[in-house]
């Protein structure tokens, strides 16, 4: 079956990191069965990665939270507040997913 | 169709009528004018970021008429976070044109307009909010582009509209019919009217009641009969003309400016927004100025970042990056840019809700964010050609470049590093250029002095809005004055 994960950025006006870069990195490591979407038809996404280029994360307001049950936050270099390299942030979001989905 | 596509603003531009003359000649075809299609990417840009999941959220908003996704530039702010997303989405148009995008005063009118028009059919019980919204539900339905259009010629400023040699040089109604109004004179500097769907014109000044003919606000189709155009030249403009990419410094975009004239133009009474209501013309002027001096809190600080970011390329390519002064240099060209932003963030976040339901900005802030803007895009720019080096005005062309025989000249001594190719240094260069002096500057300097008010008019406008008197008390008590 088909797992739909959910991805919301930001406006994009000051990233701190490569938004687009980091999504096709994270699409890249999750096996086949896995994709990322845009898509709200099918809301409540299960898990939602929102994308915000710095600390401010100014997409992550209620009523964008309710597009996911879970949700793992990107904010310029940290991902759910904990500081990570932009070059290793794509594996510890997988690893969230999993760990999310099970 | 509340969100037009790129391509279709392109299309509806084409169905246009535009009476537009460019150097003494009328042009039959303004889109694919070479001069003129820099500017409309511009405003392409504004349709093409609302359809990209990456910059969305500060794209579009959500219509408070309809409930609509809509394009953020047809929108009413309803919050103070509304506000900062404004500012933020211009900083990010300004980062991907480096050009004015034209489509804010627009915006900023439509705020404007909206409370206005409601205070004064509360005071004067007159419909002129229910013609607005019928217009703002049609805007943000067809996702149009709209010229704020309020800039006079204004001939002699030492007397009033009414006073003038020639009545024309503040725009007027010369007939009142039963059907609507006949209008002349004239709009200057008007940024973006040739790639407007319709223009909503505002009065220019405060008026008394001896002015009332000219305390005048309507809607209109952009290329309605009545309405001609003669565009503004800019510095380095003919270079569009060449064919080239390099010289240009900004192949893909630009902005532009107009003189918008009026000769006997009719206005259906039902695109009539103020018609002699001269008690109203102060706080219209005052709210659209405040709400675009807001807006360059954003729009300049977007051309700065790239204009910062090509002077640290220049210093890249150059051999000159790890100099302490350069690394100065960036660090005050980026606080300076940084400055401008937190003028217009907080201006937006200190903005209160009017009686219509919109939301305005800090006043005094709004101000205090324009007057910085008059000064400090200066000192970016100047830092920007110290960086940069004296070849940003002397180096060859890009033909000179690509010739057969000298090219090779140029290839070898406008060489900089070895690891980067001569005609990356020269791209670079000529952005700095185009930013600085050249056609991209009429948007980063001069209209950073005079779009939206020139330095004198915030100054009044700090001086009402500073709050002083509260300020004198503060002394008194801290210093034991007892009156």
């Amino acid at each position: 079956m088909q797992v739909g994960i959910g991805i919301k950025y930001c406006g994009g006006c000051n990233p701190h990191i490569d938004r687009a870069k980091l999504a096709l990195e994270i699409e890249k490591l999750l096996p086949p069965e896995y994709s990322l979407t845009t898509d709200r038809s099918s809301n409540p996404w299960d898990i939602g990665i929102m994308v915000c280029g710095c600390l401010t994360a100014c997409a992550d307001k209620p009523e964008i939270r309710n597009l996911a049950r879970k949700w793992i936050i990107v904010a310029g270099n940290s991902v759910d507040l904990g500081n990570i390299p932009e070059e290793k942030m794509a594996d510890v979001i997988v690893k969230k997913i999993f760990a999310r989905k099970e | 169709m509340a969100l037009k596509t790129a391509e279709q603003y392109e299309e509806s531009l084409r169905k246009m009528k535009f009476k537009v003359y460019l150097m003494g000649e009328l042009v039959k075809n303004p889109v694919d004018n070479p001069i003129i299609r820099p500017s409309m990417n511009s405003v392409k840009m504004t349709y093409a970021l609302a359809q990209d999941p990456q910059h969305e959220d500060l794209m579009t908003a959500k219509s408070h008429l309809t409930g609509e996704k809509i394009n953020r530039f047809c929108h009413l702010h309803q919050s103070t976070e509304d506000l900062v997303k404004k500012v933020k989405m211009q900083r990010l148009l300004g980062q991907k044109t480096a050009s004015c995008f034209q489509r804010c005063v627009g915006m900023d009118a439509i705020n404007a307009v909206d409370s206005v028009t409601f205070e004064m059919d509360k005071k004067l019980g007159t419909k002129y909010h229910e013609r607005f919204i019928k217009f703002l539900k049609m805007m943000q339905e067809q996702d149009l582009t709209v010229d704020g259009a309020m800039t006079d010629p204004k001939g002699d400023r030492a007397l009033s509209p009414s006073k003038q040699a020639d009545p024309d040089l503040y725009t007027h109604v010369v007939e009142k019919r039963k059907d609507g109004i006949i209008v002349r004179g004239a709009k200057a500097h008007q940024t973006g009217a040739i790639n407007s769907h319709w223009i909503l014109v505002m009065p220019t000044v405060a008026m008394s009641k001896e002015d009332a003919d000219y305390a005048l606000s309507f809607v209109a189709p952009a290329d309605a009969e009545g309405i001609s155009y003669i565009y503004g030249r800019q510095s380095c403009d003919t270079r569009k003309l060449e064919g080239g990419e390099i010289d240009v410094g900004n192949r893909q975009f630009g902005g532009h400016e107009a003189l918008m004239v009026f000769d006997n133009l009719f206005v259906p009474w039902e695109n009539v927004l103020m018609c002699g209501e001269y008690e109203f013309s102060g706080a219209l002027v005052e709210r659209f100025a405040g709400y675009h001096r807001q807006s360059y809190g954003g729009c300049k600080v977007g051309v700065g970042d790239v204009l910062i970011g090509a002077a640290a390329l220049a210093a890249d390519y150059n051999g000159a990056s790890k100099a302490s002064h350069i690394k100065d240099k960036l660090i005050e060209m980026m606080h300076l840019n940084e400055t401008l932003y937190s003028c217009g963030i907080a201006c937006s976040a200190e903005g209160h809700k009017t009686a219509s339901g919109n939301y305005l900005i800090d006043l005094l802030l709004a101000n205090v964010c324009k007057q910085n803007v008059t000064r400090l895009p200066y000192e970016i720019a100047r830092l920007a050609e110290d960086i940069a080096g004296g070849l940003m005005v002397t180096m060859a062309s890009e033909k000179d470049l690509r010739h057969p025989e000298i090219g090779k000249v140029v290839e070898k001594y406008f060489k900089g590093i070895a690891s980067v190719p001569t005609e990356n240094r020269c791209r670079v260069l000529r952005l700095v250029e185009n930013i600085t002096l050249g056609t991209a500057a009429v948007g980063y300097r001069t209209e950073s002095m005079h779009g939206a008010g020139s330095p004198q008019a915030q100054r009044i406008m700090i001086s009402r809005q500073g709050n002083l008197e509260h300020k004198k008390k503060l002394a008194k008590e801290i210093a034991g004055i007892k009156d």
